[in-house]
């Protein structure tokens, strides 16, 4: 897999810590996480990403209106985003497909094959 | 002269047997010819004289000898002659009459012997019996010198006081008449007297039973049970009545036909007699018939004008009404009459006027013929002759024949024909009433008859009657008890109906009472989609009174989502009504009044007559709280998805990374991820938990152990829990207990103050103090939770209290909060009969306070007993 820089954005700090590995392990890419959608802005602003894993479900700044500011900004529409979210209700579903994301990964993922899945929908 | 005293003995016995003889020869025969013949022998026997005879006076003073006792070779026979009235003076009428005077004529001494019995002027009976002599007339003495007579001797026969006749002796010879043979000859005339009387009654006597026994047969022949032969009563009236016919002309009584009966000679009528009798008839237009070989076309001479009128005259003037004409020549009888009697030459008639009381039945005629009467006079008589003056020189008998002589009606005649008419008047009177009778009882008969065809035919109608009587009874029985069967049936049919009714009003008042009390909106639409009915709740939810509903169409009013107006084909209500469908629609959205909408849930159901959709029935319900409740259970799912995949994520990545073997040259990294693992496993098991112990607490699964517990030992075990985490927190846990008698779960109080002391200690920073307080009131004890933290926004400190409410998230899941804890609290103090709330201030500190009812002493000794 080519060399990636991906950045995660999630409150949950065990979730952070447990996928960052994951996807260095796993797939070799140089991992950054934000534990807050303001965080995350920042980050995506100034570094350079291949592609930004984005919670929705957030304290302060959910994901949805952290996906907005960041299609919102020039520096960072282009970044594809993928969310990575616990709601798995259908009309949830239905809601993020709506959309402008890459794709939507439901938690809890499988640790063997989201780097790979990621690699695909990025390509 | 000569007096009684004078004769002697044997005179005396030679007249006592001349009187004795006499006398029986009186007694012998009740016939007066018989008697005056034996009494002129006996006399002529006695005197010796040459004639005896006696003379009868008739009516009109002309006399006739009746008897006679003669010597024929000394004087000739006068028997049968006539002597005319004027041959006895009268005078000598008169002295016969009055003083019975007896006289002796002595033609050749030219002297007449009288001696009365009675004085002349007085009538007193003379004492003195003798014989006075004086000379005789001449003319006397001639006509008994013409007769032959030389010695006469008179004696008068007085009847009633009437001179009857006399009783005459005449002798050729002169001779002397004693005293004596006086004496016995006025003795042998008074028992001529008595004799006559004794005849003449004999003869009244006969004649009256001769009369009645020809009434008799007439009122035979009249009163026939069995017919009226009036007919042969008339022939028997005409013949007793020595008629040469008689007719009965029977005037037109209630029959209305005059009814004519004629026997023998009849009136004619000439040809103007019978003209004017037709114009008569015609104009009278009289109805009769007649009863006679001869059968008279004309109308009766009764029905003449001239007749009933004569009549009626006559009748006033007649005696006893009888009209009694012995001669028409000299009747009074108009001409015209006169003449139909006299061309038939009928001389007299005897009409009967036929009464029955005050009613003029008809008339009884009787007709005569003129006779011849032959007499035989002593002599030539001719009384137009101015000689007769003279007495008669010849007693030859002269035999006078008298022709068209009238033929008098005799009073006894003319009582009989009353008798006869009174008679036929009640034959007729009673035969009208017969007739009348007959006619009524051929009436009654014919009644009878009918009566008898009726009461045939009532018996047979009654016996129909009886059998449809019968036949209707029977009926009737049946109809009586398929009455009683139907009544019966009604009856039950009307209880069933009423129960019906009664249910129905029941099913009505329910389903009026459910309508009314139903919490969906129901309204019904008729075939063009008009509202039939809204019940309350659905005008309610709608916005609008039911009087408002009613009649409109509600498809424009309800604006449902399926747009158009009905019918609207794609509307589901309509297709309920055209196809009879039953359709539920999940969710639509109801216009309301004020035109805001709301969210429905619908069903339409059609009604149906007869296999006929009549209308359909909406049943609507607003589910806009449902609608939240599914929104809130989706957000409680999603949020309890997203709180139980957090840490399963967590757990899965880092066994993921374990099991791949990609960390296994990493043993540091491997237990960091065992490290994740686990808390994250802690984490999951603690939500699991409390997922289920506040849904367990909130639908009453979790029973409350209450008993009395002392808030000062809930409030330090409590603290007790939280000590560790709040040494190991480095805060300060501050216990101010309070003495109060609690009627509460202990391990459920003692977990919701452990949870409101945790969450206090997680969110204070290190050094703060956590205070646990209460404050007793009347009726609540209130524990107070304070912490030095943060603070809560205002607008949180409702929401706080409901599931995963949290205010930092990240933060109090970082201290090992499900977010469910104070739900939990809520839940526990609720089922307490508690409430629990919280006060707080940004920067300073929050405050959570429960309060909980003291202990009840009812409880509390129930609990003790």
């Amino acid at each position: 897999m080519t060399n990636k820089r991906i950045l995660i954005i999630d409150d949950e700090a065990d979730i952070r810590e447990a996928t960052k590995l994951c996807l260095e392990v796993a797939a070799g890419w140089e991992i950054l996480t934000a534990s807050s959608g303001i965080e995350g802005l920042q980050t995506a602003a100034s570094e350079p990403l291949d592609a930004i894993l984005l919670d929705v479900m957030m304290p302060d700044m959910d994901g949805l209106t952290t996906f907005e500011k960041l299609q919102a900004n020039p520096k960072t529409q282009n970044i594809p985003v993928i969310l990575l979210t616990a709601k798995a209700q259908p009309a949830e579903q239905r809601q993020f497909t709506q959309l402008a994301v890459t794709a939507v990964i439901t938690k809890p993922y499988d640790p063997l094959t989201i780097a790979s899945y990621i690699a695909e929908v990025l390509n | 002269m000569m007096d009684r005293q004078t004769i002697n003995s044997s005179s005396i016995d030679s007249l006592e047997i001349l009187l004795h003889r006499m006398m029986n020869r009186i007694r012998q025969s009740l016939e007066l010819p018989t008697i005056l013949n034996g009494t002129v022998a006996e006399v002529r026997a006695f005197l010796g004289t040459d004639r005896v005879k006696v003379y009868q006076f008739h009516p009109d003073g002309n006399g006739k000898v009746v008897a006679e006792s003669v010597q024929s070779q000394r004087l000739p026979s006068l028997l049968g002659q006539n002597f005319p009235a004027e041959d006895i003076p009268p005078a000598a009428r008169e002295l016969f009459l009055r003083a019975r005077q007896r006289s002796i004529v002595n033609v050749s001494l030219q002297q007449i012997g009288v001696s009365p019995l009675d004085c002349l002027e007085t009538g007193e009976v003379l004492d003195v019996d003798d014989i006075r002599f004086r000379p005789v007339d001449p003319c006397h003495a001639e006509y008994l010198t013409a007769m032959g007579v030389q010695s006469s001797l008179v004696v008068p026969i007085l009847h009633r006081d009437q001179l009857w006749g006399l009783l005459v002796s005449h002798h050729a010879d002169p001779r002397q008449v004693t005293e004596r043979e006086l004496q016995v000859v006025q003795l042998v005339a008074d028992q001529v007297s008595i004799a006559i009387a004794q005849s003449t009654l004999l003869s009244q006597t006969r004649a009256q039973a001769q009369q009645e026994a020809t009434i008799n047969r007439v009122a035979t022949l009249l009163h026939s049970m069995t017919e009226m032969k009036l007919q042969q009563a008339l022939e028997q009236i005409v013949s007793a009545l020595k008629g040469i016919g008689g007719r009965v002309y029977i005037s037109a009584q209630d029959s209305g036909q005059a009814q004519l009966l004629t026997c023998g000679m009849q009136p004619v009528l000439s040809e103007k007699r019978k003209n004017q009798s037709s114009r008569q008839k015609r104009t009278q237009n009289s109805k009769f018939k007649t009863q006679n070989s001869s059968t008279h076309v004309a109308a009766p001479v009764e029905q003449y004008p001239s007749w009933q009128s004569c009549f009626s005259e006559e009748m006033q003037s007649g005696e006893n009404g009888v009209w009694a004409i012995a001669d028409l020549y000299q009747s009074t009888v108009p001409s015209d009459l006169v003449q139909a009697f006299l061309d038939n030459q009928i001389r007299g008639v005897l009409v009967v006027p036929l009464r029955y009381r005050q009613q003029q039945l008809g008339y009884l005629s009787v007709f005569r013929q003129a006779v011849e009467v032959e007499t035989l006079w002593a002599g030539r008589y001719d009384q137009d002759d101015p000689r007769h003056l003279r007495p008669r020189k010849s007693f030859e008998t002269w035999r006078e024949l008298k022709q068209e002589q009238a033929d008098e009606w005799s009073t006894s005649e003319i009582e009989l024909a009353q008798a006869l008419g009174s008679h036929l008047a009640m034959a007729i009177h009673q035969y009208e009433l017969y007739r009348q009778v007959r006619a009524l009882n051929a009436d009654l008969e014919k009644d009878i008859q009918e009566r008898k065809q009726a009461e045939i035919k009532i018996c047979a109608l009654n016996a129909e009657l009886e059998q449809r009587v019968l036949e209707r009874t029977v009926e009737l029985q049946r109809s009586n008890e398929e009455l009683v069967r139907q009544i019966s049936e009604r009856d039950r049919a009307w209880q069933e109906r009423k129960q019906a009714r009664a249910s129905l009003e029941r099913l009505s008042h329910q389903n009026e009472l459910i309508l009314n009390s139903a919490g969906e909106g129901i309204y019904g639409l008729d075939a063009q989609g008009k509202t039939t009915f809204v019940n309350p709740a659905a005008a309610r939810m709608l916005g609008y009174e039911v009087e408002e509903l009613t009649g409109k169409s509600m498809h424009e009013i309800l604006a449902p989502s399926q747009p158009g107006e009905t019918p609207n084909p794609d509307n589901p209500i309509y297709a309920t009504l055209q196809e009879g469908t039953v359709n539920h629609v999940a969710e639509d959205l109801f216009r309301r009044h004020d035109q805001s909408s709301f969210p429905v849930e619908y069903v339409s159901t059609p009604i149906r007559e007869a296999d006929e959709i009549v209308g359909a029935v909406v049943i609507f319900k607003d589910i806009t709280e449902r609608q939240i409740v599914e929104q809130m259970k989706d957000e409680f799912i999603s949020v309890v998805s997203h709180e139980l995949r957090t840490p399963l994520t967590s757990i899965r990545t880092t066994l993921g990374l374990l099991s791949s073997g990609w960390l296994n040259a990493q043993p540091e990294k491997s237990q960091r991820m065992l490290e994740i693992a686990f808390s994250n496993t802690n984490r999951l098991v603690r939500l699991i938990n409390d997922i289920l112990d506040i849904e367990r607490i909130k639908f009453g699964k979790v029973t409350m152990e209450k008993q009395a517990c002392n808030a000062a030992d809930l409030m330090s075990q409590a603290t007790d829990v939280v000590r560790a985490m709040a040494d190991k927190a480095e805060v300060y846990l501050a216990v101010m207990t309070t003495e109060a008698q609690l009627w509460v779960d202990p391990d459920r109080i003692i977990q919701a103050l452990t949870n409101l002391l945790s969450n206090a200690i997680k969110f204070s920073p290190t050094a703060a103090t956590v205070s646990l307080m209460a404050e007793l009131q009347t009726q609540h004890i209130i524990f107070e939770v304070k912490d030095q933290g943060r603070g809560i926004p205002e607008d949180k400190l409702e929401t706080i209290f409901d599931r995963f409410q949290q205010i930092d998230t990240s933060n109090s899941r970082s201290q090992g909060g499900t977010g469910l804890g104070l739900a939990i609290c809520r839940s526990i103090v609720q089922q307490h009969g508690g409430k629990i709330w919280a006060e707080s201030k940004l920067g300073k500190g929050s405050s959570f306070y429960v309060s909980l009812p003291l202990s009840h002493q009812s409880e509390s000794n129930q609990n003790e007993a």
